[in-house]
């Protein structure tokens, strides 16, 4: 693949775009070793005040030329094209997941909401129809008030079903709101995917574009938060027990 | 009647066997996949068949296509329940044999009328 030819009208706009800026900056860079006292600096591209600036930006210039050109011989432009594409692909994805996750939420919280109250209702008519029937135990009702309960408790008994009816339509709804599970977690698994060709391609052009004399330094940072994976790594502790043998090998 | 359900997704799997259970068939098995669905399918008696399309090992068309080849198995109903909602999927579904196709997400009335034509057909068979 010569991706030099394939170069599209974009490329070579960015090239002349180099070009210009590299030429244009070498050739001030010795016109600019003097100092200029111009009070306001207002003029946009580089305020060149100092001596040296110049000749950073065209380094600058220089190095990301240099870049530039790295990536196409190796490749990399059509890879970082490549990613830069999957992106908005990724982002739809994501926000799949949001909008999926956010209506299954929201249809789990309703279905609970319209349950409840019928759930209330049951209790505190049982638990009325109840204190009556007690009373009708300790002797406290007259054959008037027996007959009214009878009727009454008749009457709540033949509203249950359709209460109980009307809760498991809820709590089938709520059973359903959970079908987003199987639809993102589809989704999730293609953004892993994606997400883990990205980190190879970066870290293949992160050593491709490295010094030589960098490329021993490790991260050397302290805020690293949890381990997610331990296996083959030397460099942390997965137990308690490894925590303490350290401290004791270094005499704490 | 016994069923099984097929998907690798656990929570789709219960979701089915609840919605199955609402409709009054109690009487249901899983499989994670199609290989897993096969061999269940082929050790025991099995009446209908659930399955999702998109699956490790045995995709469900796959399955699909194994139930129609077998002769102790091609006269099971299956019921394709899939995310896979391109029309090219549905013709592939359609020829390979499926008994009816309904795409996720759908409602519990949407099984059940899909089950009732697959019970109709048979009926008439």
């Amino acid at each position: 693949m010569s991706n030099s030819t394939l170069a599209s009208g974009d490329s070579e706009d960015l090239e002349a775009l180099f070009d210009s800026i590299v030429m244009a900056n070498s050739a001030q860079s010795p016109a600019q070793e003097t100092p200029t006292n111009r009070p306001e600096p207002s003029t946009a591209p580089p305020p060149a005040t100092e001596a040296g600036e110049g000749s950073l930006f065209s380094q600058i210039g220089h190095l990301t030329r240099k870049l530039h050109d790295t990536l196409r011989e190796l490749g990399y432009d059509k890879k970082l094209e490549q990613t830069v594409e999957a992106m908005p692909d990724t982002r739809e994805r994501l926000a799949y997941i949001a909008a999926m996750t956010q209506q299954a939420a929201e249809r789990a919280l309703t279905a609970t909401e319209i349950a409840q109250p019928i759930q209330e209702k049951l209790e505190a008519g049982a638990m009325t129809l109840s204190a009556k029937w007690q009373h009708l135990f300790d002797n406290k009702l007259s054959p008037a008030e027996f007959k009214q309960l009878a009727e009454e408790t008749r009457d709540y008994l033949k509203e249950v079903p359709a209460q109980t009816r009307a809760t498991n339509a809820q709590l089938m709804e709520i059973m359903m709101a959970q079908d987003f599970q199987d639809l993102t977690g589809q989704v999730i698994k293609k953004v892993t995917e994606m997400a883990q060709q990205m980190e190879r391609d970066m870290l293949q052009l992160l050593l491709a574009t490295t010094p030589a004399d960098k490329k021993t330094e490790i991260d050397t940072g302290l805020l690293n938060g949890p381990v997610i994976n331990a296996a083959g790594r030397t460099d942390v502790v997965t137990s308690q027990d490894q925590v303490d043998d350290l401290l004791e090998s270094l005499g704490f | 009647m016994k069923f099984l359900i097929v998907d690798d997704f656990s929570t789709m799997r219960r979701i089915l066997r609840n919605l199955l259970k609402e409709l009054e068939f109690t009487n249901a098995d899983e499989a994670e996949d199609g290989v897993v669905a096969l061999s269940k399918l082929r050790n025991g008696k099995f009446d209908f068949v659930v399955s999702d399309w998109n699956m490790p090992n045995m995709t469900g068309l796959e399955l699909l296509r194994n139930i129609r080849a077998d002769a102790m198995l091609k006269h099971l109903p299956v019921l394709m329940v899939t995310a896979e909602a391109k029309k090219e999927n549905i013709i592939e579904a359609a020829k390979a044999g499926a008994s009816g196709y309904v795409v996720k997400p759908f409602t519990a009335a949407v099984l059940e009328e899909k089950l009732n034509k697959i019970f109709e057909k048979m009926e008439k068979q």
